[in-house]
């Protein structure tokens, strides 16, 4: 029985496998990017929006005629908040879907992961979120990744410069205890020791990823009676910790430099009154500033698009990644990885913040952020970032 | 090391003594429902997640009117409670007579279906809301600032203990919850309505998750996962406590709230791992938890 | 035999996906085996079985980065460390039952998933451990899909010879009643233990493989929904059958990527089947079909 039972079952599944069309070999006309990211959770403050700017990038592409006169196809998958999901995700994408390129993941963590499978598999994979310095060192850093945002070097040591500016003596840390938070508060640690010795670094707080109580982090951090604190949580986090720490008088306390794009519009929509003010956050765009032509348009797309009034800050993250993918292949002529790959080193696009040069000698992108003071405006009702400006990364990158 | 400042202390333990609080009104519900069904309900964090959301929905209804926030939570309490019935009643009862681990799985699958529930109706962004007037401020104790809506929910919950304690102790029904949960057919042989005990306790216990739920939608996130993370530090309440005692829920919250508060402070990396430690030697030395009764292996 | 061929010609489909799908449902398969010898063969309801799919996975993983050690002996001490993990916790579980057992399976494996999840330095902890590589010569999709194939059936087969020995019957003996079975003479204890301890091996074995196949390890399949899903798929596929679990690996892995090509609720259809599984099937996919066969007398 089980021998024609067995063959009953496998024969069955086996039908219906070869049933379901399998992805022809034949060149399809689309290309084909595979985009994995963080769509559903604490990140999905943050990774909706990127996929959003992905979308519109492609749209605007496909519009205009595509790359070398074929569309691109985004094949968006959620993979949540972890790099399991992430890695299966991408295999799939690949394997089944027959993807070309990868863009996407968002944590730390996942951009390892993905960059894991690019390597195995071969296949160009841009990290249009994830800022760990660990994707891009000696050792780790193959042919196949690129890195299209800010790393947590920029990030940490634009958080050190900032906080050197003022008069405090006694800072406190707290982020978020995995990859990315422990190196953003490591590079600003380290360069904080090094270029003003005499700042102390009186505790630090190590809240896992997610957490939902902050409240023995809050206590904790004020018993050391800090004069400031560098922050590193996002997204979510960041918005539950300004929440919970706020009856505590947290902010009054404490002078808060928050890396974490605590500046960016979700976040202060998601507070709005919560949202405390005088702290020196950073985002990775702003619908109000910069003035140039090319950005107030890129905003007005973007407010159509999502039909948002205050379109979001991340979707520019989706958006330039895929603007460095299209231009790497319009200039290799190709979709050939190898020839794109040479194509996106040292690469200069043109994007809605500026130029953007994608290094050669390491494969990331010299990308600044915006960092700023939150403030209450008249014009908005949620606060901004007033006053802000555009820290370029050029001199804080290795 | 400087010895640590009393007023700082306090204000750790009272933070602690807050999550407490949170941690014992789902874990009484659980409690309960395993002592009197002998169910273990893992789907528990599930109606403490339904709770957060139906008030995040409820509020949005009643924005207009003073106490929107304590209507919401009334609101989203009972509805989680009838849900639960509902849940008991059509699906749940059907697999009393079937193997204990059926019953576990049936919640484990609500936990899945569940979830993805919420995701459908809310999304899966993180919604918040605010606190209710009232209590936005703080209060200053030792020289330290304390939320008031934290010093609110550890009083509330401490007079929820205390009411449960006379229901059970005074009251005819709490007499027959008590005797259910010690022997069930001898309930049933004299002439109490077993099935309907059982569905009315998982309405209780499915309200006092929803309620806790309810109460932290303002001072947490409400998020996706919140249920699968919630219920971990739940069974580890009751395995300290005890599980189907009142008293051990009690304590077993109390217990794990100053762990974490203070676990942070003391292994700031390492509490994840203290907790589970913890739960792992209570189970080993003392299987019935620190108030249980051995007889209930 | 049949089914053997089957997977055997199966990269000749060449197509890498289903190379990868076979691959992944044999790993599960023997997962979820190794789950059944303590779920359905000796009645121990086990919610910790991640643990030594991970220590297993881990092990293995570790030995070949860190110490390079040759791929056959970091797998045999996969195998080896899954048992010892097993025997350890095994140890004190066994002393409990029901619930009391099922929970402390749970925390002991949380603690390991903790453990892992912290120690980052020697195991990456959360950004996980990348960059295993195929051992040398299994060093295509290909060949590792038949060493795994080979690998898989092996361990079945010793399996399988196990259940359907004297020691097999002892086993189904305890799980139907074990105050008797104690009482006529058998030491339930030391049985269960052994059970465990084979499971564990077993269990450290297909994360060995597991780690190689995904080229990285991350905490995630140490935390209790791992546990979940494979028991969930033992159940599926008939927790009282011996492929059943195998099956069940095969349906849900299956239909995981159907379904998450559509939509992201994934979960839900999971719950979903369960619940159905759970109302209408209680035996799982081979129950229902061996309920559907009344004359199957004379047939293995």
């Amino acid at each position: 029985m089980r021998r024609s039972l067995m063959l009953w079952i496998v024969l069955s599944l086996a039908t219906a496998a070869f049933l379901f069309p399998q992805a022809a070999n034949a060149q399809k006309k689309p290309i084909l990017v595979g985009f994995p990211m963080f769509l559903t959770g604490g990140g999905a403050l943050f990774g909706q929006p990127a996929k959003v700017g992905a979308e519109m990038a492609v749209k605007e592409i496909n519009e205009k005629g595509g790359v070398l006169g074929r569309p691109i196809e985004l094949l968006i998958r959620d993979c949540k908040g972890t790099p399991d999901e992430a890695t299966r995700v991408a295999r799939e994408l690949i394997a089944k879907e027959n993807v070309q390129f990868l863009v996407g993941g968002l944590t730390a963590a996942q951009g390892l992961a993905l960059s894991e499978v690019a390597k195995t598999e071969k296949i160009l994979y841009i990290a249009p979120i994830s800022k760990t310095t660990a994707m891009t060192e000696a050792g780790k850093l193959h042919p196949y990744v690129f890195r299209a945002a800010a790393n947590t070097n920029t990030e940490g040591r634009s958080a050190a410069v900032f906080l050197a500016k003022n008069p405090w003596k006694k800072v406190y840390t707290i982020g978020p205890d995995y990859e990315y938070g422990q190196m953003v508060t490591k590079a600003f640690v380290e360069w904080i020791k090094k270029n003003k010795p005499e700042v102390e670094i009186v505790g630090q707080g190590w809240p896992k990823l997610g957490e939902a109580d902050y409240t023995p982090f809050i206590t904790a951090a004020l018993a050391k009676t800090p004069e400031a604190a560098f922050l590193s949580l996002w997204g979510g986090d960041f918005v539950n910790f300004a929440k919970q720490a706020r009856p505590y008088g947290f902010f009054e306390k404490v002078k808060v430099v928050a890396a974490g794009e605590g500046g960016s519009p979700e976040t202060a929509i998601s507070l709005k009154d919560d949202l405390p003010l005088g702290i020196t956050t950073n985002a990775y765009d702003l619908f109000y500033y910069p003035d140039t032509p090319e950005h107030k348009a890129y905003v007005e797309r973007l407010k159509a698009y999502t039909k948002q009034e205050y379109p979001p800050s991340w979707a520019i993250t989706g958006y330039i990644a895929m603007q460095f993918l299209a231009e790497a292949i319009k200039k290799a002529n190709s979709t050939d990885t190898m020839k794109v790959v040479k194509a996106l080193e040292g690469s200069i696009i043109n994007t809605p913040i500026g130029k953007q040069t994608m290094r050669a000698k390491d494969h990331q992108a010299n990308r600044g952020q915006f960092w700023g003071t939150t403030a209450k405006v008249p014009e908005y009702p949620f606060p901004i970032l007033r006053p802000v400006e555009y820290i370029p990364a050029d001199n804080l990158m290795d | 090391m400087t010895l640590p400042d009393p007023s700082f202390l306090l204000i750790q333990s009272l933070s602690g003594l807050t999550y407490a609080m949170f941690l014992f009104l789902i874990a009484s519900g659980l409690s309960l429902i395993f002592g009197i069904l002998r169910v273990l309900n893992f789907a528990h964090g599930s109606f403490y997640m339904v709770g957060a959301y139906l008030t995040y929905q409820f509020v949005s209804y009643f924005i207009n009117s003073p106490a929107h926030f304590w209507w919401a939570v009334l609101f989203a309490s009972v509805s989680t409670a009838l849900i639960g019935g509902f849940i008991e009643r059509l699906f749940l009862s059907r697999l009393y007579i079937r193997e204990e681990l059926n019953q576990l799985l049936f919640t484990y699958a609500l936990v899945l279906i569940l979830g993805d529930f919420a995701k459908i109706i809310w999304g899966t962004g993180q919604l918040s809301i605010p606190r209710p007037a009232i209590l936005k401020g703080a209060v200053k104790i030792l020289g330290q600032y304390f939320p008031e809506y934290n010093i609110f929910i550890i009083f509330l919950g401490l007079g929820i203990a205390f009411f449960f304690w006379i229901i059970l102790k005074r009251t005819r029904w709490g007499r027959i919850i008590r005797a259910a949960a010690l022997d069930r057919e001898m309930l049933g042989a004299l002439g109490i309505n077993v099935r309907w005990l059982f569905t009315i306790v998982f309405t209780i216990g499915a309200w006092l998750a929803g309620l806790g739920g309810a109460l932290v939608a303002p001072i947490a996130a409400i998020v996706p996962g919140m249920d699968v993370e919630i219920i971990i530090n739940v069974f580890i309440v009751v395995v300290i406590g005890g599980l189907g005692s009142f008293w051990g829920t009690l304590l077993g919250a109390l217990v794990l709230g100053q762990v974490i508060s203070f676990g942070i402070l003391v292994l700031p990396r390492l509490a994840i791992v203290f907790i589970y430690v913890l739960m792992t030697v209570v189970l080993i030395i003392r299987p019935w938890g620190l108030l249980g009764k051995p007889s209930q292996r | 035999m049949i089914i053997i061929l089957l997977l055997a010609v199966l990269p000749l489909s060449e197509s890498r996906f289903y190379i990868f799908l076979g691959t992944d449902i044999l790993i599960m398969g023997l997962f979820a085996i190794s789950l059944n010898l303590l779920l359905g063969y000796t009645g121990l309801v086990s919610f910790g079985q991640a643990a030594y799919f991970g220590i297993g996975a881990y092990t293995c993983a570790l030995l070949m980065k860190k110490a390079s050690v040759a791929f056959p002996f970091a797998f045999v001490a996969a195998a080896v460390a899954g048992a010892l993990g097993a025997l350890i916790i095994g140890f004190f579980c066994i002393r409990l039952t029901k619930i009391y057992f099922s929970m402390l399976t749970l925390a002991f494996s949380q603690i390991v998933w903790a453990i892992v999840f912290k120690w980052n330095s020697l195991t990456g902890g959360d950004t996980g451990l990348i960059g295993i590589n195929f051992p040398e010569h299994l060093d295509s999709s290909t060949r590792f899909y038949y060493f795994t194939l080979g690998v898989v059936v092996a361990s079945l087969f010793i399996i399988r010879k196990m259940v359907d020995s004297p020691f097999g019957r002892i086993l189904t003996t305890i799980r139907e009643n074990p105050e008797r079975t104690e009482f006529i003479g058998v030491d339930v204890k030391l049985f269960q233990l052994l059970a465990f301890m084979i499971s564990g091996a077993f269990a450290g074995i297909s994360g060995a493989l597991f780690g190689i196949f995904n080229h990285s390890l991350f905490p995630d399949l140490l935390y209790w929904p791992m546990s979940a899903e494979v028991l969930i798929m033992a159940i599926l596929g008939g927790m009282y059958s011996f492929f059943g679990p195998l099956v069940g690996a095969a349906v849900i892995l299956y239909l995981r990527m159907l379904v998450t090509s559509y939509t992201q609720y994934w979960p839900l259809i999971m719950g979903t089947i369960l619940a159905l599984l759970l109302f209408f099937f209680p035996g799982g996919i081979m129950g229902f079909l061996r309920s559907q066969r009344p004359f199957n007398r004379g047939d293995r």
